[in-house]
C-alpha cells in the first residue's frame, strides 16, 4: 500500500494530512478510553469528568477530516487505492466518533456509579473486558497506520472473544442481580458500561474491516457466518 | 525593479529602433517597385491610349457609273469589280484642285488616305448599291503619317527635310481642317481586324483571337492532365516510393526550365517529328502546355496538400473508397486552388513569347484566325513584330497592345480571386 | 488528477529536485523491466473475455514499418451493447487497436496488422472481406468534430447515398431525420438542415459525426477521443448520447479522461506501451484496479 508518488506532490501531501488526521483521531479515542476505563475501576471523578469534557475534541475531528475528504474528493476525483483510502477514511471517523461516545458513556457511568462498589470478581471481569478491548483498539489503530491487512484479519477475529467475554459478564451480572434486587442499579451501570466496552469492540472490528477494504479492495463487511469470524481471505 | 528586468528595459530602445528601421525599409522597398510599376503604367498608357483614336477624312466622293464602270442595276460580282480607286482619285483631284505638280499629286493619291480607301468605298457602295450615280460624301481613313501628324506627333516647327509630312500637305490639312473635314474617331479598326503592313489598318484581333486559341489548347490539355497527374501523386502514389519521388523531382525541374527550350522541343517533336501544321494554335498551345503543366501540378498538390486530414479519415470512416474519397470530398475543396493556380498559370503562358518564337507563331498573318489550326500570332508576338516596326505609327500601337494584353492579365489574375473567394470553404 | 496522467511516465521522474544519474539509469531499468514483464504476461489481468462477443481479437500485432511495433499481442474481446473504454497513457496504442477494428489502419501505408479480428466470428482482415463494408458496419467517430463542408443534411445522407440504403429521396428523408434524431440534435437543426454543418457549435458538429456514423445503420461504432475538443457541456451531452446509443450499438471509445471512461463505460481496457495490462468491469478497475500499472495510472501515479 503506498499513498505517496502521485505526479502531484500536493496530492500526495493531502493524502498523507488527511490519513495522519485520522490516526491522530484514533490516539485521542485511545487516550479516552483509557482514561474513561482508569476512571471507572478506580472511580477517579475527576479523571472521568476530564474525559467527558474532552469528547467535543473527538466530534471536532470527526468534522474536520470529513470536511478534508469532501474537499480531496471534490478537487481531486480519486480512483482505486486514493479512493479506497477516502472511503476507508470517512467510515473509520464515523465508527472512531461513536467510540469516543462510548468512552464518555463509561466515563459518565464511572461518575453515577461514585461511592457504589462492586463484587470484585465483577470487577475484575469488566476490567479484564476493558484491557481487551483497549488491546483490540490499538492493535485495530496500528493495522491502520500500517496499513496491514493481514493483521487487520488477525485483530478483527478478536472481537469474537470480547463478545464471548462479554456475554459472560452479562450473565454474571444476571445471577448478581436474581440474587438480590438491590444490586439491579448498580449491576446495570456495569452492564452498560460492558455494553459500551463491547461496542467499541465492535468498532475496532469495522475498523479492521475498513483496513482490508482500503489494502485489498474487497468488502467484508456483513460476509462473516452466524460464528462471527472474519472469512480467511 | 529586478536585475532581469532592469536589463530588458536597458535593450528595449534599442529593440523598437531595430523594428522601426525594418518597418521603413519594407515600407522604402515597396514604394520603389510600387514606383517603377507606376512608371511603367503611366509611359504604357500615356503612348497607348491615343491609338484608340484614329484620323478620319471627309471627302465627297462622285460616285459616276462612268468613272466606275458600273451601272446600280448590276450584279454583286461586276459591282466588286468596279474601279473605286478611280472614282476616290477623282474625288481627291477635285477635292484639291491647285495641284498639278506630279510628285504632290502622286502624294495626294497615295499619301493623303490610307490605302483601304477603296475598300471602304466598295463595302459601302456594295451594301447600297442606289449610292451610284450620286455625289456622297464619305469618310476615310487617313494616312499613318496624316495620323501621326494630327495626334501632334510631328513637330511643324521642323525644316521641311526632316518631316515626313511636308508643306503642301499642311496646307491640304489645314484647308481640310478648316472646313470640319478631317476629325478623330473611335479606332474601330484596331479592335476589328488583324495584322497589317499599314499601320492604321492593323489591329490585334488576329492576335487576340491568336492567343484565345492558343490558351484554349493549353488549358483543354494541361488541366485535365495535370490535375490527374497531382491527383495519383498525392493521393494514389506510393509513399517513399524511389521512382515516385524521382517523377516528383522532375516535375519541380520542368518548372524551372526556360521556356526557349520549350519551344525548341516543340519544333523537333510536334512538328518534326508529329507533323503539327506550324505557326498555328495548335501546336502553340502544345507547347505552351509542356510549360503550364508543371505548374498547375504543383498548384494542384499544395491544394489537394491543404486539404485537412480529418476530411479523408471521415469520408474512409463512412465506407467511401478512395477514388470516391478524392472525387467527392478532396478535389471539390481543393478546386479553388487548383483552379488559382491554373489561372496564373495560364496567365503565364498568355505572356509566353520565346517558344512561340520557335514553333513559327511569329509570321506576319493578316487574317483572323478561325480554329486551332489557322496560322495565327499572339498578343505577346504581336507587341514584338510591332515595336521591330519602323512606321512611327507602330510606337503607338505597341502600346495599345501591351494595355489590351495587360488587361486581360488583370482580368485573370482578378478571375483568380474571385474564384478563391467564392469557392474558398472553411472547415 | 483528470489531468495528471502517465503519458509521459517513460521519459520523466519526479520533480523532486534529487534526479541524479544513477536514478535516470534505474528508471531505464525500471522500463525495460515493466516490458519484460508485459512481454511474460499471457494475457491481461481481470476478465479479457467474454462468451458470444461482438469483436473478438486474439493476439493482435500491429506494425507501422519494419521496425516499429505499435501493438504487441492484444488479445481482448467486446462485449455486444456494451460501451468499452480504451485508456492509457499517450503512445499506448489504445487508438491504433481502435483502428484495427474496422481497418482505418490500411489508409497508413507501411501498417501491417497480424492476428486474428473476428467480427461475429468474421475475419475482418481475411483476404475476401471488403474494407468499405466492413466501414459501413463498423462506423467511426474522430477526435475532432470533422463534419463535411456539406450542408448538414448532406453530411448525413452522405453514407445512405454512398452505399444506397435509400432508394428515393422521402426515405432519405426518413433515415436523415431518423439519424438526427437518435444523435439529439434533430430539435436543434431542423429549421436549417441545408445550412452548411461546419457552421454548428463543436459539440452539435460532434453529434452531426455521430448521427452520420449511425446513418449508414452500423453494428459498432468506434469513437476516438469523441470529446477533447469540447467543453464540459457539450462533452456531457454526447456522454449522455452514448449511454442511449448502447442499446442499439456496440461502443468502442478511446478517450485520455480517465473520469469519461468512469462516467460512461460497462467494460475498461488499459493499454500500456503496446500491451493490454487489464480489461474488466469499469466498476472494478476504477476501484479495485488488478494491476500495479493501472492503478498507477488511473491514480495519476508515476512508476
Amino acid at each position: 500500500m503506498d499513498i505517496g508518488h502521485h505526479t502531484s506532490q500536493q496530492y500526495n501531501h493531502e493524502l498523507e494530512d488527511v490519513r495522519n488526521m485520522a490516526l491522530q483521531m484514533g490516539g485521542l479515542v485511545e487516550e479516552q478510553l483509557n482514561k474513561a476505563m482508569r476512571a471507572l475501576m478506580e472511580s477517579d471523578s475527576q479523571l472521568a469528568e476530564e474525559v467527558v469534557n474532552s469528547d467535543y475534541k473527538v466530534n471536532r475531528l470527526e468534522v474536520q477530516i470529513d470536511e478534508v475528504c469532501a474537499k480531496i474528493i471534490a478537487r481531486r476525483q480519486p480512483a482505486a487505492s486514493d479512493l479506497r483510502l477516502l472511503i476507508s477514511i470517512i467510515k473509520s471517523v464515523t465508527d472512531l466518533e461513536r467510540m469516543g461516545d462510548e468512552a464518555e458513556k463509561i466515563a459518565r457511568y464511572a461518575l453515577t456509579s461514585q461511592g457504589t462498589s462492586s463484587p470484585a470478581s465483577l470487577h475484575s471481569s469488566l476490567r479484564h473486558l476493558g484491557n481487551e478491548v483497549r488491546d483490540m483498539l490499538r492493535d485495530a489503530l496500528d493495522t491502520m497506520a500500517r496499513m496491514d491487512a493481514e493483521k487487520a484479519k488477525v485483530v478483527g477475529q478478536s472481537d469474537e472473544r470480547i463478545d464471548a467475554e462479554f456475554d459472560y459478564l452479562s450473565r454474571e451480572l444476571l445471577t448478581h442481580m436474581m440474587e438480590d434486587p438491590r444490586n439491579i442499579k448498580q449491576s446495570l451501570n456495569t452492564l452498560w458500561c460492558a455494553r459500551a466496552l463491547e461496542r467499541i469492540g465492535d468498532h475496532s472490528r469495522n475498523i479492521c474491516e475498513y483496513v482490508i477494504y482500503l489494502v485489498e479492495g474487497k468488502d467484508v463487511r456483513h460476509t462473516a457466518p452466524k460464528n462471527g469470524t472474519i472469512p480467511a481471505i | 525593479m529586478s536585475n532581469a528586468t532592469a536589463i530588458v528595459k536597458a535593450g528595449l530602445t534599442k529593440r523598437y529602433a531595430r523594428e522601426r528601421r525594418f518597418r521603413l525599409f519594407g515600407l522604402v522597398s515597396i514604394v520603389i517597385s510600387l514606383s517603377f510599376l507606376a512608371a511603367l503604367l503611366i509611359t504604357i498608357f500615356a503612348q497607348g491610349l491615343p491609338a484608340l483614336r484614329q484620323t478620319y477624312i471627309q471627302l465627297p466622293v462622285n460616285l459616276d457609273p462612268a468613272l466606275l464602270a458600273v451601272n446600280a442595276s448590276d450584279s454583286p460580282e461586276l459591282l466588286q469589280k468596279a474601279k473605286y480607286a478611280k472614282a476616290i482619285e477623282a474625288a481627291l483631284i477635285e477635292r484639291f484642285p491647285g495641284v498639278t505638280d506630279r510628285k504632290q499629286k502622286m502624294a495626294l493619291i497615295r499619301g493623303l488616305l490610307s490605302k483601304s480607301a477603296d475598300n471602304e468605298l466598295k463595302s459601302q457602295v456594295l451594301a447600297n448599291p442606289k449610292l451610284i450615280g450620286s455625289q456622297q460624301n464619305f469618310w476615310f481613313l487617313a494616312n499613318d503619317d496624316i495620323d501621326t501628324y494630327i495626334k501632334g506627333n510631328i513637330d511643324r516647327s521642323l525644316p521641311e527635310a526632316d518631316r515626313r509630312i511636308k508643306d503642301f500637305q499642311l496646307a491640304w490639312l489645314d484647308d481640310l481642317e478648316a472646313k470640319g473635314q478631317i476629325e478623330k474617331r473611335f479606332n474601330t479598326v484596331f479592335f476589328t481586324s488583324g495584322d497589317s503592313r499599314e499601320p492604321e489598318q492593323a489591329g490585334v484581333l488576329g492576335a487576340l483571337m491568336g492567343s484565345f486559341y492558343t490558351m484554349f489548347v493549353t488549358l483543354a490539355l494541361s488541366f485535365p492532365l495535370a490535375v490527374a497527374a497531382a491527383i495519383y501523386l498525392e493521393e494514389f502514389a506510393p509513399k517513399n516510393n524511389p521512382l515516385v519521388d524521382f517523377i516528383e523531382v522532375n516535375i519541380n525541374n520542368l518548372a524551372a526550365v526556360p521556356s526557349i527550350v520549350f519551344g525548341l522541343l516543340g519544333l523537333a517533336v510536334f512538328i518534326q517529328f508529329f507533323g503539327v501544321p506550324r505557326s498555328t494554335p495548335l501546336v502553340g498551345g502544345l507547347v505552351l502546355s509542356l510549360q503550364t503543366l508543371p505548374i498547375i501540378i504543383i498548384a494542384a498538390r499544395a491544394a489537394l496538400k491543404a486539404v485537412p486530414p480529418s476530411i479523408r479519415q471521415a469520408a474512409y470512416g463512412m465506407g467511401a473508397s478512395r477514388m470516391q474519397t478524392v472525387f467527392h470530398h478532396t478535389l471539390p475543396l481543393a478546386m479553388p486552388g487548383i483552379l488559382t493556380g491554373t489561372i496564373l498559370g495560364m496567365a503565364h503562358a498568355l505572356g509566353e513569347t520565346a517558344p512561340l518564337l520557335m514553333v513559327g507563331m511569329v509570321a506576319f498573318i493578316m487574317s483572323v484566325p478561325e480554329g486551332i489550326t489557322d496560322p495565327a500570332t499572339i498578343l505577346p508576338v504581336q507587341i514584338y513584330l510591332w515595336s521591330d516596326s519602323p512606321e512611327r505609327a507602330f510606337v503607338e500601337k505597341t502600346s495599345a497592345a501591351i494595355i489590351v494584353l495587360l488587361f486581360f492579365l488583370i482580368l485573370m489574375n482578378l478571375l483568380a480571386v474571385l474564384l478563391r473567394k467564392k469557392f474558398e470553404r472553411r472547415w | 488528477m483528470n489531468t495528471v496522467t502517465l503519458a509521459n511516465d517513460s521519459m520523466t521522474f519526479p520533480s523532486s529536485g534529487t534526479t541524479t544519474t544513477s536514478s535516470v539509469n534505474k528508471t531505464d531499468v525500471d522500463i525495460h523491466s515493466v516490458v519484460e514483464e508485459l512481454k511474460r504476461a499471457k494475457q491481461a489481468v481481470g476478465k479479457p473475455f467474454l462468451d458470444n462477443p461482438k469483436f473478438k481479437t486474439r493476439d493482435v500485432n500491429v506494425y507501422y514499418n519494419q521496425t516499429k511495433q505499435a501493438i504487441f499481442n492484444a488479445s481482448l474481446d467486446i462485449g455486444r451493447n456494451e460501451v468499452i473504454a480504451m485508456i492509457g497513457p499517450s503512445g499506448c496504442g489504445k487508438s491504433t487497436y481502435l483502428r484495427c477494428l474496422n481497418r482505418m489502419n490500411d489508409t497508413i501505408p507501411g501498417t501491417k496488422v497480424t492476428g486474428d479480428l473476428l467480427l461475429d466470428g468474421e475475419d475482418i482482415y481475411a483476404k475476401d472481406q471488403d474494407p468499405v463494408l466492413l466501414r459501413a458496419r463498423v462506423g467511426m467517430v474522430f477526435q475532432k468534430p470533422n463534419p463535411f463542408p456539406k450542408s448538414i443534411y448532406d453530411n448525413v445522407a452522405y453514407g445512405p447515398r454512398l452505399h444506397g440504403l435509400a432508394v428515393n429521396r422521402s426515405e432519405l428523408d426518413d433515415i436523415v431525420e431518423q439519424s438526427l434524431t437518435k444523435a439529439g440534435l434533430f430539435n436543434e437543426v431542423k429549421d436549417r438542415l441545408n445550412s452548411p454543418g461546419t457552421g454548428l457549435s463543436g459539440g452539435q458538429q460532434q453529434r452531426l459525426c455521430i448521427a452520420r456514423a449511425i446513418a449508414v445503420s452500423p453494428e459498432v461504432i468506434l469513437m476516438d477521443e469523441p470529446t477533447s475538443a469540447l467543453d464540459p457541456i457539450a462533452t456531457a451531452t454526447i456522454e449522455e448520447l452514448i449511454d442511449e446509443l448502447r442499446s442499439s450499438f456496440t461502443i468502442c471509445i478511446v478517450t485520455h479522461s480517465m473520469q469519461q471512461a468512469a462516467r460512461i463505460s460497462q467494460r475498461t481496457a488499459y493499454f500500456h506501451l503496446g500491451y493490454v495490462v487489464e480489461v474488466n468491469d469499469t466498476n472494478t478497475v476504477f476501484t479495485n484496479p488488478g494491476h500495479r500499472l493501472t492503478e498507477n495510472y488511473i491514480t495519476g501515479r508515476f512508476g
